[in-house]
């Protein structure tokens, strides 16, 4: 058996940093029930991706508000659309609004935010301040309400609002570190080598600040799912298909009638996604803050 | 110490910030906004009709002065009537703003004031059980959606399948005598006030520790437990004393929002007009005239808060000076 030694837990930590990390993350018992959770989850989007459930989602039949059974799991709603895969494929589009928001916000953040602190101190620096103070000030809700109005029928309306929201914290995070890192003496070398600012930054700056990265995209992504779940409810989220947002939005009627199948289930799998997402975000920022480790 | 010039130098800094957020909703509400030319006319308008419309809308006229022409609006507060109501904009907020007021402050203060608490406990039991337990119903707090948690209580506390102890909607705060009357108060405000108790506590609960855990790293903590200080005094007198800058800056950001718009959900969910619900008609309706004033005046009294705070944190703490307040 050629085992790593640090997998039989008797040797002194491994050392390349993401290993390291991986092996202080695995120690979180928290943080990897978070990660089996989201996994499942995944499993499931990637599902309905490849059409193996979730594919009759907006079949409608006369069976209405049927209670839970062996042919729906989850009972129906009030046109006899099965709950149980609407919540499936509800959580593919709720995948799909994090990924997408999560890194396009990152990367808008890392890019502005690395330039800013590159560059601190120029109008390059004050420019990017400004707008980032802009965006800052304008209450998240009406923005996106704002944006959904000005945009009215585009389907990424809500996507858009989302990442010109979040890439200003990442932003403001990488600007701060990078600021740090401009002075570190690797930074300096390859200064007097004279390497061109954009490999400097690019090559030896912007990969220095992965680990916030990650941990800047993780947030984001339970935020945007969570976000989409309110803007859905609104009728400023999701116009195409089903989310859950919009199966609590659809479910206020049947509680009023008593049936809480729609609710539950939509609510259910949100709560039990975003805090396996949390628990494992919480744990991943343990794993690779620097200062920890050693 | 001369605090005028400071506060100049901040004001001055704070106009292309002022500039930039009036721009950004002029830019979103009025110049992309939809056309609403049509929307005021009547059936089979000839094209004299639709040339009066736009020139009374402004259409016609360059971006400067319209842009310019929403700024003095802002400044004079007369943005004109809603589109939907037969009421001006400004009327309708004046009305709705004491209610927002009166249905979120509850909430606030206590969600801030159980989660210091909350906080002083868990940085005082650091690493153990009751921090444990406490963080660990933080992240639960806030992984449950608002939304859910507003149905839920709905359910449990408002309808018939719960306790049925408290409206479902509405709100009327006076007696049958026509007095404002505390329990009217109490009655209508109780279930908006727990559900934002509790999607608040667990987000600021983690705020909180942060910021308490970092400052009981720091060395004159330290240096007061070897003098012999008690833990108590250290933790009220000291401690808490000098995280009151992060927490009053929490604090006052939050401020606008109250104040202005109001909560979206809470409102629109138990019907209660404030400013919330007229922002959620007039995003509904497509209302330009409201969500124009509402959007406007929070961004400007964002920016300004900011800046109090900032002159606030100049008078009270002069090591801070501008580079580090920004």
């Amino acid at each position: 058996m050629t085992q790593p030694l640090y997998i039989t837990g008797i040797a002194q930590s491994p050392q390349s940093p993401s290993s390291r990390a991986w092996y202080r993350f695995k120690t979180d018992r928290w943080g990897m029930i978070g990660l089996f959770v989201v996994s499942i989850y995944f499993v499931l989007t990637l599902g309905v991706w490849f059409g193996l459930w979730g594919t009759n989602w907006s079949q409608t039949s006369h069976a209405f508000h049927q209670p839970a059974s062996v042919t729906h799991w989850f009972g129906t709603n009030a046109i006899g659309q099965d709950i149980a895969n609407r919540g499936i494929y509800a959580t593919k589009v709720a995948f799909e609004v994090g990924l997408l928001v999560a890194i396009c916000a990152t990367l808008l953040g890392t890019l502005t935010g690395s330039l800013a602190g590159f560059k601190h101190n120029t109008w390059i620096d004050s420019v990017i301040l400004w707008v980032m103070g802009v965006l800052d000030s304008i209450p998240f809700y009406l923005f996106v309400a704002a944006i959904a109005y000005a945009m009215s029928e585009w389907i990424f309306a809500m996507h858009l609002a989302m990442i010109l929201v979040f890439w200003t914290e990442t932003a403001r995070i990488v600007r701060a570190e990078v600021m740090r890192l401009k002075h570190m003496e690797f930074v300096e070398s390859a200064q007097a080598l004279g390497q061109r600012q954009a490999l400097i930054l690019f090559k030896h700056i912007i990969p220095n600040t992965n680990h916030l990265l990650i941990i800047q995209a993780t947030i984001t992504f339970v935020a945007a799912i969570k976000t989409e779940v309110i803007l859905s409810f609104l009728g400023l989220g999701v116009k195409e298909g089903i989310s859950w947002g919009l199966m609590i939005a659809e479910s206020t009627n049947d509680i009023q009638a008593g049936y809480f199948n729609n609710f539950l289930v939509a609510s259910g799998l949100l709560f039990i996604l975003v805090i396996a997402f949390n628990f494992f975000a919480d744990a991943l920022q343990d794993a690779l803050d620097p200062k920890l480790q050693h | 110490m001369n605090i005028w010039p400071f506060v100049i130098k901040k004001l001055i800094g704070a106009i292309p910030l002022l500039l930039g957020v009036t721009l950004l909703a002029f830019l979103l509400m009025v110049y992309f906004g939809p056309d609403l030319t049509y929307e005021l006319l009547g059936k089979n308008p000839s094209q004299q009709d639709i040339d009066n419309i736009r020139t009374i809308l402004g259409y016609d006229q360059p971006f400067i002065w319209r842009y310019l022409n929403y700024l003095r609006e802002l400044l004079t507060f007369d943005f004109g009537m809603s589109m939907m109501k037969d009421q001006p904009v400004i009327d309708m907020l004046t009305q709705a703003i004491p209610v927002s007021l009166l249905l979120m402050l509850p909430g606030f203060i206590l969600g801030n004031v159980l989660a210091i608490i909350l906080a002083l406990k868990a940085t005082q039991y650091r690493g153990l059980w009751p921090d444990k337990t406490i963080m660990t119903f933080a992240v639960i707090g806030m992984s449950v959606s608002f939304l859910v948690v507003i149905i839920a209580f709905q359910i449990i506390f408002s309808s018939s399948y719960g306790l049925d102890w408290f409206p479902v909607r509405g709100w009327n705060l006076t007696s049958q005598e026509g007095h404002f009357s505390l329990w009217q108060y109490l009655y209508h405000v109780s279930v908006p006030t727990l559900a934002t108790l509790f999607v608040s506590l667990g987000y600021n609960t983690r705020f909180y520790r942060a910021v308490l855990v970092e400052e009981m790293n720091k060395d004159y903590i330290t240096t007061a437990r070897a003098s012999g200080h008690s833990t108590t005094r250290i933790t009220y007198q000291f401690m808490l004393k000098n995280a009151m800058i992060p927490i009053i800056t929490r604090v006052m950001f939050s401020i606008p929002l109250i104040i202005i718009s109001g909560s979206l959900l809470i409102e629109s969910y138990f019907g209660i007009p404030g400013v919330g619900q007229i922002t959620y008609d007039a995003i509904i309706a497509g209302d330009q005239a409201v969500l124009k004033a509402v959007i406007g005046l929070t961004s400007v009294l964002f920016v300004l808060v900011l800046l109090i705070a900032e002159i606030i944190y100049r008078v009270f703490d002069p090591r801070i000076d501008s580079r580090q307040a920004a």
